[in-house]
C-alpha cells in the first residue's frame, strides 16, 4: 500500500490535435500511448508565459489518438502544441508536508512557496479501496454536542456520514460546526476537501481554522466552482490519498471533510457529456454509481485506523429522488438530512427529524435508554405530522385529548431540537454549547414523559441542556 | 420537496373526501339548527309564567324554604355544565370547560369545594382523562335534549341539595350552559340555579301596574315545594335547549369553516400535483429528446 510510483521518465511526447473546452485530443506515436488515467503536461504559451497544463487521460479513441481532462483552462492552448506523456497518474504529496498548507488538485502548493519545504513522498490519487479482510469490523459512536444528531443520527466513528440539503440551510455552516467541534477534541489529523463550492467560504474556513488552532494539523485540498470539471471531479481524490496515507502509514485516526460531494458527481456530469457519453437518466453521467463507489469505498476505516469522513451533500431543487443524492444516500452510515422548511421556521440546525437516519439507530450499538428515547421521539413527531392535515381542516380543538397533549409535546421537541451553535455565534450573539449525550437522552425523556408540559414552547428554542431551558422559562415568568 | 405525483394524488383524494363529510355536516347542522331553536322558543312562555310565579311566592311569602334560603358563604358547590357528545362542533365544548375551570378557581379562592355535574362526552371524556372527579354524568342525548332527561339530572341535583353538607350535600347550584345569542354568536353562561336569586321588586315595575294577588293553598311553603322542582326542571331543560341550539350553530359554523380549509388544501395540492406531473413529463421529453439526438449524431458520424 506504500508503493509510490517511482518512474519519472517521459514516457512519450504528442501534439495537441482537437481542444473543445477542457476536453482535448492528443495524437501520439503509436507505440507511445499513454495508459488511461495517466497524467500529461501540455505546453501553453510562449516567452514568459509559457506554462504547463495538467490533464488526465480518460478515453483511447482510436487513431492513435486520446482523449484527455484538462484540469486547468484551455485558453491559450492551440493545436500542435507539445504534449508530454508522465507515464503516471496525477500524484499528490502525502505524509506530515501536507499539514497546515492549502494545496491544489495536482499537489501544488497555494498558500506557500514551494521552495519552502520539501515533498519527500508522493501518491498517486487513483489507487485501491482497501480489500475486504482489511476493513475496520466495529462500530461505536461518535459525540458530537450536537442534541438532534446524538439523539436521532447517531454518527459512527470511522464511519461516513452525510449531510444532504438544499440551497441555503445550512450545509456548509454544519460542517463548519463540525470541524470546529470535533477537529478541536480530536488529536488525529483532519483533512478537507472543497469541492466546487464558494471561494470564500474555503478562504473562511481557513481563517477560522488558523483562529481555532486547528490549521496546524489539517490538510485542506481546494477545487471550488471556478476550477474546470476535471479539476471539481479529481479533488476529493487528492484530499482522500492524503488522508489515507495518514491512516496507512502512519496509523492515525483521521478526519476527512467534503463539501460538496454533490459537485463531484455534477463535474462527472459535465465530463461525461464532454467525453460524448450518452446521458443516462436526468442527464447524469451513465457511470454515475461507479463513479461515486470508486471514491465511496476508498473512504473507509481499515482495522485500528480510521477515516471518519463528513460529507456535505447538496439537493437539486429539493428532489431526494435526484440521481445524484441517491447515489449517495447507499454508501453512508448516517444521514442527516436538513430540510427547507424546518429551517423556514428559524430552526437551526435545520436536521428533519423523520428523515435523517443512522446505520447504528439499532440498541445493539447504541444505550437501550437512547434508542428508546429517540423512537419515542420520532412516533411523537410522525403522529404531529399526520395530524397537521386534520389540524389545517378541522383546527387543533377538534383534537382527542392524546392528541393535543402529543402536538404540544411535538412543537416543544421541535423547538428543543434547535440548538445555538459556535457557527451560529456570528448570527445569533449566542455562544455555542455541547451537551453531553447523557444529558441529551435525559431532557428528551423528559419532554416525552410530560414533566416539562407546563413550560412555554419559547423556552425550549434555540437552548443546550435543560438546565438552559429551566433559566429560560424563569426569565419568561419574570418578565410576563 | 416535490413529492411524488402519486402521494399527491392521494393526499388530495383523501382531503376531498374529508371535506364531503364536513359538508354533508355542515348541512345536517344548518337544518337542524331550525328545529332546535324552536324548540328553545316553545319553552319560553312556560319558562317566563314559572319564573314569574317562584318569584311571586318568594316575594310575596314570608316562606322559610330551604330553597330558597340564602345559606351564607358554600363550603361545597354543585357545577352543572353542558358539553356535546361529539366533536366536529369547533370551540364549543372547550369554551364551557374554560369558563367551568374559571368558575372553579373563583370559588377554591373564596374556599368552596366544587364537585362537577358533566353533561356531554365531550365533558366527560376531558376530566376522565385528567382523572378529574365527577359527582354526575349523563351523556347520549346533547344535540336532542328530551325533558325526561332534564327531570333526571334536576332530581339528581336536587337530592344533593337537600343533603346536610356533612352527608356529601351541596350547598349550592351552579349551572355553566351556551346561550344562543345568534346564528353567529353562541356564549357560555354561568348561572346560579339554587339557592333561587330573588330579585325583589323585578314585577313590580311601574306604580300603576296592579299587583296580582296571591292567596297560598294550603301554605306558601306547601306551594313552593310542589313549584320549586318543577323550576329547578324548566330552567335544567331550558339550558339543555339553548346548548343543543348553540351547538348545533357552533357546528355549523365550524363545519364551513373546516369545509373552506378543505377546499384551499385541495386548490394547494391540486397545483402541486399539477407541477409535479408536468415536470415529470418536461423530463422525459428531454430524456427522449436528448437521447435521440445523441443517437442520430452517432448515425451521423457512422456515416
Amino acid at each position: 500500500m506504500t508503493v509510490t510510483t517511482e518512474s519519472t521518465t517521459t514516457t512519450g511526447v504528442g501534439r495537441v490535435a482537437r481542444v473543445i473546452g477542457p476536453v482535448v485530443d492528443i495524437e501520439f506515436a503509436a507505440d507511445q500511448m499513454p495508459d488511461i488515467y495517466n497524467a500529461l503536461q501540455i505546453e501553453v504559451g510562449e516567452g514568459e508565459h509559457a506554462r504547463l497544463i495538467t490533464a488526465e487521460v480518460a478515453l483511447h479513441v482510436g487513431d492513435n489518438i486520446v482523449r484527455a481532462i484538462s484540469l486547468k483552462p484551455t485558453d491559450g492552448m492551440r493545436r500542435g502544441a507539445r504534449v508530454i506523456d508522465t507515464g503516471e497518474p496525477i500524484s499528490v504529496p502525502v505524509g506530515d508536508v501536507t499539514k497546515g498548507r492549502v494545496w491544489n488538485v495536482t499537489g501544488d502548493c497555494l498558500n506557500e512557496d514551494a521552495g519552502s519545504f520539501e515533498v519527500t513522498e508522493r501518491w498517486p490519487i487513483h489507487r485501491p479501496a482497501p480489500p475486504f479482510d482489511a476493513l475496520e469490523p466495529k462500530t461505536q459512536m461518535l459525540e458530537t454536542g450536537i442534541k438532534v444528531l446524538d439523539l436521532l443520527t447517531p454518527y459512527v466513528q470511522g464511519g461516513k456520514i452525510g449531510l444532504f440539503g438544499g440551497a441555503g440551510v445550512g450545509k456548509t455552516v454544519l460542517i463548519q460546526e463540525m470541524i470546529y467541534r470535533i477537529a478541536h477534541n480530536f488529536g488525529g489529523t483532519s483533512v478537507f476537501a472543497g469541492v466546487g463550492e464558494r471561494t470564500r467560504e474555503g478562504n473562511d474556513l481557513i481563517a477560522e481554522m488558523i483562529e481555532a488552532g486547528v490549521m496546524k494539523d489539517t490538510a485542506l485540498v481546494f477545487g471550488q466552482m471556478d476550477e474546470p470539471p476535471g479539476t471539481r471531479l479529481r479533488v476529493a481524490l487528492s484530499a482522500l490519498t492524503m488522508a489515507e496515507y495518514f491512516r496507512d502509514v502512519q496509523n492515525q485516526d483521521v478526519l476527512l471533510f467534503i463539501d460538496n460531494i454533490f459537485r463531484f458527481t455534477q463535474a462527472g456530469s459535465e465530463v461525461s457529456t464532454l467525453l460524448g457519453r450518452m446521458p443516462s437518466a436526468v442527464g447524469y453521467q451513465p457511470n454515475l454509481a461507479d463513479e461515486m463507489g470508486q471514491l465511496q469505498e476508498r473512504i473507509t476505516s481499515t482495522r485500528g485506523h480510521s477515516i471518519t469522513s463528513m460529507q456535505a451533500i447538496y439537493v437539486p431543487a429539493d428532489d431526494y429522488t435526484d440521481p445524484a443524492p441517491a447515489t449517495t444516500f447507499a454508501h453512508l452510515d448516517a444521514t442527516t438530512e436538513l430540510s427547507r422548511e424546518i429551517a423556514s421556521r428559524g430552526l437551526y440546525p435545520a436536521v428533519d427529524p423523520l428523515s435523517s437516519t443512522s446505520r447504528i439507530m439499532d440498541p445493539q450499538f447504541i444505550s437501550h435508554d437512547h434508542y428508546e428515547v429517540a423512537t419515542r421521539v420520532r412516533q411523537i413527531l410522525q403522529r404531529n405530522k399526520e395530524l397537521q392535515d386534520i389540524i389545517a381542516i378541522l383546527g387543533v380543538e377538534e383534537l382527542p385529548e392524546e392528541d393535543k397533549i402529543i402536538v404540544a409535546r411535538a412543537r416543544r421537541i421541535q423547538q428543543f431540537l434547535s440548538q445555538n451553535t459556535y457557527m451560529a455565534e456570528k448570527f445569533t450573539n449566542v455562544p455555542g454549547s455541547t451537551v453531553p449525550l447523557a444529558d441529551t437522552i435525559e431532557s428528551f425523556k423528559m419532554i416525552c414523559d410530560g414533566e416539562v408540559d407546563h413550560i412555554a414552547e419559547q423556552a425550549f428554542f434555540n437552548v443546550g441542556g435543560m438546565d438552559m431551558v429551566m433559566a429560560n422559562w424563569d426569565r419568561i415568568q419574570k418578565e410576563g | 420537496m416535490p413529492a411524488s405525483l402519486r402521494e399527491l394524488r392521494q393526499r388530495r383524494k383523501s382531503v376531498m373526501a374529508t371535506k364531503k363529510i364536513t359538508r354533508a355536516m355542515e348541512l345536517i347542522a344548518s337544518s337542524r339548527i331550525i328545529r332546535a331553536q324552536q324548540a328553545a322558543a316553545r319553552t319560553l312562555p312556560y319558562t317566563r309564567e314559572l319564573n314569574r310565579a317562584v318569584s311571586a311566592v318568594a316575594t310575596y311569602s314570608r316562606a322559610d324554604h330551604p330553597l330558597t334560603r340564602p345559606g351564607g358563604t358554600p363550603r361545597r358547590v354543585a357545577v352543572l355544565l353542558v358539553t356535546s357528545d361529539r366533536g366536529m362542533n369547533g370551540a364549543y365544548s372547550s369554551n364551557v370547560i374554560k369558563t367551568v375551570s374559571q368558575l372553579r378557581e373563583r370559588f377554591e379562592e373564596a374556599g368552596a369545594e366544587v364537585t362537577r355535574y358533566v353533561v356531554g362526552r365531550k365533558g366527560i371524556g376531558y376530566y376522565g382523562y385528567r382523572g378529574l372527579s365527577m359527582a354526575a354524568t349523563w351523556e347520549g342525548f346533547s344535540d336532542a335534549p328530551t325533558y325526561d332527561r332534564a327531570v333526571e339530572i334536576a332530581e339528581q341535583l336536587l337530592e344533593d341539595f337537600l343533603t346536610p353538607y356533612e352527608d356529601g350535600g351541596v350547598d349550592e347550584i351552579w349551572a355553566v350552559y351556551t346561550r344562543m345569542e345568534s346564528m353567529l354568536t353562541q356564549v357560555p353562561r354561568v348561572r346560579r340555579v339554587l339557592p333561587l336569586e330573588v330579585v325583589e321588586g323585578v314585577h313590580a315595575v311601574g306604580e300603576d301596574t296592579v299587583l296580582p294577588l296571591y292567596e297560598f293553598e294550603p301554605s306558601p311553603e306547601a306551594v313552593l315545594d310542589a313549584l320549586l322542582p318543577l323550576y329547578v326542571r324548566s330552567r335544567i331543560w331550558f339550558y339543555l335547549l339553548q346548548s343543543a341550539a348553540s351547538q348545533l350553530a357552533s357546528q355549523q359554523r365550524a363545519m364551513k369553516s373546516a369545509t373552506d380549509n378543505a377546499q384551499t388544501l385541495i386548490e394547494r395540492l391540486t397545483r402541486e400535483a399539477n407541477q409535479a406531473r408536468q415536470s415529470e413529463i418536461t423530463q422525459e421529453i428531454s430524456e427522449i429528446v436528448g437521447g435521440a439526438s445523441a443517437l442520430a449524431d452517432l448515425t451521423e458520424e457512422a456515416n
